[in-house]
C-alpha cells in the first residue's frame, strides 16, 4: 500500500469513528443503571452558575460521558480483554479469574479498619448485651483457600485483633470447615446448599440442640451471575443459585423493620425484581429483620450481627430458635438499636466475613 | 480539559475538527480561538480571565516596546511587562511557599493564601515573556492583530502542558498554514500514540507506584520496581502528552517543535537534558543561561550561572524542596560533566554510558516524585537493601509479575527500536497496511480505559 493511500484510510477512518461516536453517543438515550456493575449510572448534570465556576461541573460531566457511553459494557470487555491477555496483568480492577471463578484481592490487611469494626462491637456489648451469652465468628473470604502466589490479607493477625479485643466471648472458627467449592465461582458469598455444616458447627458451640435428621430440600431458582461477574466483563459461565427448605422454612414468617412488611425467608418476588439475585435470601441488604418460627420446640431468642453471608445461613439456624433477629448496622447507627429491640437474654453472634470487616463500615 | 477524557475525544475534538474545517480560511483562527478558551475554561472557568489579562498584557507591551525601539524606554517597557507575566506566576505558584519558608525560617505565622494553581500558568507564562523578549531583541515581528497573539498564547494543543512553543517558531503558522491529508494523518497517527502512551502505560504504571506507596510489604525488589516504574511513568505521561499536542498541532495545520528524543538512550546528563523537555531546556538556555554570560565567562561565573538555571528550572517544576534538590542535583552533575568527567565517560562502552545516564535520572525522579526528605532517602535507601528491608516478599513478586509486560514495553518503547524496524523499506507496503488498524486499535483500547477509569489526571496538568 502506498504512504497516500495509508494516510487517506488513517485520515478518513479517524474522522469516521471521532463523529460516529459521536452521534450515537448523543442520540443513545440515557440509562439509569448498569446491570453488569449494579449501580446508579451518572446522570447529565444540572448546570448552575455555581456548579461552572466551581469547575465541578466538568468532572461531572465526564463522569456522564464515561457512564453512558455508547457500548459501554463492550469497551469494558476489550479493556479486561487487553488488561489480562495481553499485558498480562494479573488483576484487573483487583479482579481476576482462577479455574473460571471470579476472585477480589481483599489485599491488604487494613488494620485501622478491623480496629474500628471491633471497637464497635465492644461498644454495642458494652451498651446493650449484659446478660446474653455472646459469641463471635469470622467468615474468611475466597482468596484464603487459594495458594499463597495470591496476595492475601494476613488472616491470622486480623483473627488475632479481634480474639484480644473479645477474648471474653467464645470464638467459632470457621476457617477449617470451608473450601472453595463452597463459594459461588462469580460471587463472593458463600452458597446456602454447601453451607449446612456452618450452621451445625455454630450451633454445636453455641450448645444448642441440633436436630442433624432434619431434612431440606434443594430448590434450584436458575442462573447466577454475582457481583464479581459483572465487575470483571469476562465470560465465565454463571453459577446456579439454589436454597435449602422444609416445611419448618414455610411456616416461618419474617418482618423487615425497614418496610414493615412481613414476608417469607426466601423473597422470590425479589429475586424476580432485583438484580442480584442473591437477594431471595432474605430479602437482601436491610438494617433489620426477624425471622419467627411458630413450630420452634423452644422459646431461645438469637440476635445476629451480620453482614450479607448472614442472609443465607441466618435461616439453616432457625429450627432451634423461636425468633432470629438480623441486624446489619452497615446500614443502622447501633447507638439507636434499642428503638427496636429488647435486648433480653437473647443468645447473641457476631457473624462477619473478612471483606466486611476489612473496611470501616459500621455505623 | 484533559485529552485523555471522553469530553475532549468524542465531543471536543470532532465538533471543533467539524467547525474548523468547515468554515472559510479566514475563520479559522477566531474557531481555534473560542475553542482554546472554552477548553481552558472547561476546567477551570475563573482563570480564564487571568489568562485573557495575561493575554492582553503581552500584546499591549509588545506593541509598546516596538514602538519605543531604540529608545530608553524600551527597556524599561520590557522589565515592567515580564514584571507582571512573572508576577502573576510567582503569586499564584510561589507565594505560598515563600510564606511557608518564612514561617518557618523565622517562626513567624503569616497566614497562607490558599490559591489554586491556574493550570499551564507555567507554561504560557514562558511563551509570554520569550515573546516579548524577543520582539524586543527585533527576533520576531510585533503581532498587530490581538486574536493573532491571543491564538499564540492559548493555543489549546500546547495550552495546558506544552511544549513551549515560541513565538518565532509559529508565527508565520498563525497567518498561514497549509492543509493536507497527509499532515492531518501524520497528526493522527501521533495522536494515538501519544494517547496510548499516556493511557495504557503510564497510568498502569501510576497505580503501581500508588500501590507502592501504601504498601507495608516492600523489599528492594519493589523499591527497584518503583524506582524503574517512576522513570518511564513521568516519561510516557509528559513526552505522550507532547505526542498528543505535536499530533493535534499537526492536524490543525500548526507544526510544533519536538520536545523529548529518547532522553533514556542518553549517553550523559548532558545527552539527557538535549533529550528531555527540550523545549523547556532551550528555553531556559536562551533566555536565562545565554544573556548570564553562559559559558563565555570565567569558570567560576560559568558555575554560578549553571546553578542559577537549575535551580530556576527545579523551582519551574514546582513550589516545593525537592524540586529545588532535583533542579541543583542535576545542575551539580552537569558542572562535575563539563568540568572533567565527560571527557572519562566518553571513553566508556555506550552500554556503561547509558546505564550511568539512567541510574543518576532514575534517583532524580526519586527526588522528583517524593514527598518530604524521609521519603526520598528511605526510597533510595531501598534500593539498596539499606535498613533491614527484605530482598523480596509475596506484594513485590506479584505486582513485578503483573506489571513485567507493561514495563517491558516501557523499556522497549523508550528506545528508537521500533521506530527503526518499522521503517525499513523492505517492509515499509506490509506496515502501511498495518498501520491504520493498529492505530485504530490502539485508540479503542485507548478509550476502553478511559471508560473503566473514573480518574484521569495528567502529571503535568498543574505545571
Amino acid at each position: 500500500m502506498k504512504d497516500k493511500t495509508k494516510n487517506i484510510i488513517t485520515t478518513f477512518g479517524f474522522i469516521i469513528v471521532i463523529i460516529t461516536i459521536l452521534i450515537l453517543n448523543i442520540i443513545k438515550p440515557d440509562e439509569t443503571i448498569s446491570k453488569t456493575e449494579r449501580r446508579k449510572l451518572a446522570q447529565f448534570p444540572k448546570i448552575t452558575e455555581k456548579e461552572i465556576l466551581d469547575g465541578n461541573l466538568s468532572d461531572k460531566l465526564e463522569k456522564f460521558a464515561m457512564d453512558q457511553f455508547v457500548g459501554r459494557d463492550t469497551f469494558r470487555k476489550i479493556k479486561y480483554y487487553f488488561n489480562t491477555n495481553i499485558l498480562q496483568q494479573k488483576d484487573t480492577n483487583k479482579l481476576f479469574i482462577k479455574d473460571n471463578s471470579i476472585y477480589k484481592i481483599e489485599y491488604p490487611l487494613n488494620e485501622n479498619a478491623i480496629k474500628k469494626s471491633v471497637q464497635k462491637i465492644e461498644n454495642i456489648i458494652k451498651q446493650y448485651l449484659n446478660n446474653n451469652n455472646i459469641y463471635y465468628s469470622i467468615i474468611p473470604d475466597k482468596n484464603y483457600y487459594l495458594d499463597d502466589e495470591h496476595l492475601k490479607i494476613d488472616y491470622s493477625k486480623l483473627t488475632s485483633i479481634l480474639k484480644n479485643s473479645l477474648n471474653d466471648y467464645h470464638y467459632i472458627d470457621l476457617f477449617p470447615e470451608l473450601s472453595l467449592e463452597d463459594y459461588y465461582r462469580t460471587d463472593l458469598h458463600w452458597k446456602q446448599e454447601n453451607i449446612e455444616k456452618i450452621a451445625k458447627k455454630i450451633s454445636s458451640e453455641m450448645g444448642i440442640q441440633n436436630n442433624s435428621n432434619l431434612m431440606y430440600k434443594k430448590i434450584e431458582l436458575g442462573n447466577f451471575y454475582g457481583t464479581y461477574y459483572g465487575q470483571t466483563s469476562a465470560n465465565i459461565n454463571a453459577d446456579k443459585i439454589n436454597y435449602l427448605t422444609n416445611d419448618i422454612f414455610e411456616n416461618c414468617t419474617t418482618y423487615n423493620y425497614e418496610t414493615k412488611q412481613h414476608g417469607k425467608i426466601y423473597d422470590l418476588e425479589k429475586y424476580k425484581k432485583s438484580i442480584d439475585k442473591y437477594d431471595v435470601f432474605l430479602s437482601g441488604a436491610t438494617p433489620l429483620i426477624s425471622i419467627e418460627n411458630p413450630n420452634s420446640t423452644s422459646d431461645k431468642e438469637l440476635l445476629l450481627f451480620r453482614d450479607s453471608f448472614g442472609s443465607s445461613v441466618a435461616p439453616l439456624l432457625v429450627e432451634n430458635y423461636k425468633k432470629i433477629t438480623l441486624i446489619d448496622i452497615r446500614y443502622i447507627n447501633s447507638k439507636i438499636l434499642s428503638n427496636y429491640i429488647d435486648f433480653e437474654n437473647q443468645d447473641v453472634l457476631f457473624l462477619y466475613s473478612t471483606v466486611v470487616l476489612n473496611q470501616d463500615v459500621f455505623k | 480539559m484533559i485529552f485523555s477524557s471522553i469530553i475532549f475525544l468524542f465531543y471536543f475534538l470532532p465538533i471543533v475538527m467539524a467547525i474548523y474545517y468547515i468554515v472559510p480560511k479566514k475563520m479559522k483562527n477566531i474557531v481555534l480561538l473560542i475553542s482554546s478558551l472554552i477548553f481552558y475554561a472547561y476546567g477551570e472557568p475563573k482563570y480564564v480571565f487571568l489568562m485573557i489579562f495575561s493575554i492582553t498584557a503581552t500584546y499591549i507591551f509588545g506593541l509598546l516596546i516596538n514602538k519605543y525601539r531604540n529608545t530608553k524606554y524600551a527597556k524599561m517597557i520590557l522589565f515592567s511587562s515580564i514584571f507582571i507575566n512573572l508576577g502573576l506566576l510567582i503569586y499564584f505558584k510561589y507565594f505560598d511557599f515563600i510564606i511557608q519558608n518564612i514561617n518557618l525560617w523565622l517562626s513567624s505565622n503569616i497566614d497562607l493564601l490558599n490559591v489554586l494553581l491556574p493550570i499551564g500558568i507555567s507554561f504560557y507564562t514562558f511563551q509570554t515573556i520569550s515573546y516579548l523578549i524577543d520582539v524586543y531583541k527585533n527576533e520576531v515581528d510585533v503581532q498587530k492583530n490581538f486574536f493573532n497573539l491571543a491564538l499564540y498564547i492559548s493555543l489549546f494543543p500546547q495550552l495546558i502542558a506544552g511544549p513551549i512553543v515560541r513565538y518565532k517558531d509559529i508565527q508565520e503558522q498563525l497567518e498561514n498554514r497549509n492543509y493536507t491529508i497527509e499532515k492531518f494523518a501524520i497528526g493522527i497517527r501521533r495522536f494515538v500514540i501519544g494517547l496510548g502512551k499516556k493511557v495504557l502505560i503510564a497510568n498502569l504504571l501510576g497505580e503501581l507506584i500508588n500501590i507502592f506507596a501504601i504498601s507495608t510489604d516492600k523489599s528492594v525488589i519493589f523499591y527497584w520496581l518503583y524506582a524503574i516504574s517512576g522513570m518511564l511513568q513521568i516519561y510516557f505521561d509528559f513526552s505522550g502528552y507532547s505526542d498528543m499536542a505535536i499530533g493535534l498541532g499537526s492536524m490543525l495545520g500548526f507544526k510544533f517543535p519536538e520536545n523529548f528524543n529518547y532522553p533514556y538512550i542518553a549517553k550523559s546528563i548532558t545527552d539527557f537534558w538535549r533529550r528531555w523537555h527540550i523545549s523547556l531546556s532551550s528555553w531556559f538556555r536562551d533566555y536565562i543561561y545565554i544573556p548570564l554570560g553562559g559559558n563565555r565567562v570565567s569558570s567560576i561565573k560559568n558555575i554560578r550561572n549553571i546553578l542559577i538555571v537549575w535551580l530556576l528550572t527545579g523551582l519551574w517544576h514546582g513550589a516545593a524542596w525537592n524540586f529545588i534538590i532535583w533542579g541543583l542535583y542535576f545542575g551539580i552533575l552537569l558542572i562535575i560533566e563539563k568540568k572533567f568527567l565527560l571527557k572519562y565517560i566518553e571513553k566508556l562502552p555506550n552500554i556503561i554510558r547509558i546505564l550511568y545516564t539512567n541510574f543518576i535520572v532514575m534517583i532524580s525522579f526519586i527526588i522528583f516524585n517524593g514527598n518530604g526528605i524521609n521519603q526520598i532517602l528511605e526510597n533510595v535507601k531501598g534500593l539498596f537493601g539499606i535498613g533491614n528491608i527484605p530482598f523480596t516478599s509475596t506484594e513485590s513478586i506479584y505486582y513485578l509479575k503483573s506489571y513485567f509486560v507493561v514495563i517491558l514495553i516501557g523499556i522497549l518503547g523508550s528506545t528508537p527500536i521500533f521506530k527503526e524496524k518499522l521503517n525499513k523499506e523492505k517492509i515499509r507496503k506490509f506496515i502501511n497496511v498495518l498501520e491504520p488498524l493498529v492505530l485504530m486499535a490502539i485508540f479503542i483500547i485507548s478509550t476502553s480505559y478511559i471508560i473503566d477509569g473514573s480518574f484521569n489526571p495528567f502529571l503535568y496538568f498543574r505545571f
